[in-house]
């Protein structure tokens, strides 16, 4: 799965702490889904949803295959 | 039914398997007995060499690192919930396949230096136990490593 988090962070113009802080994560976190080293839970996505206003296919893609 | 009451749901059944957990505080506390049992099982094998005493340090150890085990991180988020199963499962399939190979290797090491007397092939409850136990705590803190 291919994500536009580190894009949609620029645009909003706050760090991967800040962000993690507002959805309740640790930076790890939002570091590990950056790099797609991990998949969040769809709990973890809405809430991303929410603080970016934007659907969750906007910045979460499925790649071919899966 | 509504989308709050959908991640309510979801909340709450994540929440049920947090139960078990105790506070980060317990992390340090685990490792503290840890450590010490470890010293008194090294400084009673030497110098006291009490039998009973060896028992209640070699239990201390395990105490030690299931509170470690089972205690949270500072932020105890799904990422390391994530990272704590799979240490779960590496530590039990790491455990049985050792536990299972441990006579093998025992029966080579004594082929090879020809002991008169076999060593015990035999695995104990204490050490099966350490074994997952300190794999698990390990591996862990492993795997948070590679996710920094």
């Amino acid at each position: 799965m291919k994500n536009k988090l580190k894009i949609e962070r620029a645009i909003l113009d706050i760090t991967q702490d800040e962000l993690a802080k507002k959805i309740g994560v640790s930076r790890q976190t939002i570091n590990s889904i950056e790099k797609n080293r991990y998949v969040p839970s769809t709990v973890l996505a809405l809430k991303l949803s929410k603080i970016f206003q934007k659907p969750v296919n906007d910045f979460f893609e499925l790649i071919e295959g899966e | 039914m509504t989308l709050k009451s959908v991640l309510d749901c979801e909340r709450r059944s994540l929440e049920k398997m947090k139960k078990y957990q105790l506070p980060n505080r317990f992390k340090k506390i685990g490792f503290a007995i840890l450590i010490i049992s470890f010293i008194s099982l090294f400084i009673n094998k030497f110098f006291v060499n009490n039998l009973e005493f060896t028992l209640i340090t070699k239990y201390g150890m395990l105490v030690g690192l299931l509170i470690a085990s089972i205690s949270k991180e500072k932020i105890e988020d799904e990422l390391i919930s994530n990272l704590r199963m799979q240490s779960y499962t590496f530590a039990f399939i790491a455990g049985v396949i050792i536990t299972l190979t441990n006579p093998f290797f025992s029966y080579i090491v004594d082929f090879f230096i020809k002991a008169k007397e076999s060593s015990s092939n035999e695995v104990g409850d204490w050490q099966i136990l350490w074994l997952l136990l300190s794999i698990q705590v390990f591996y862990f803190e492993f795997l948070k490593r590679l996710h920094k």
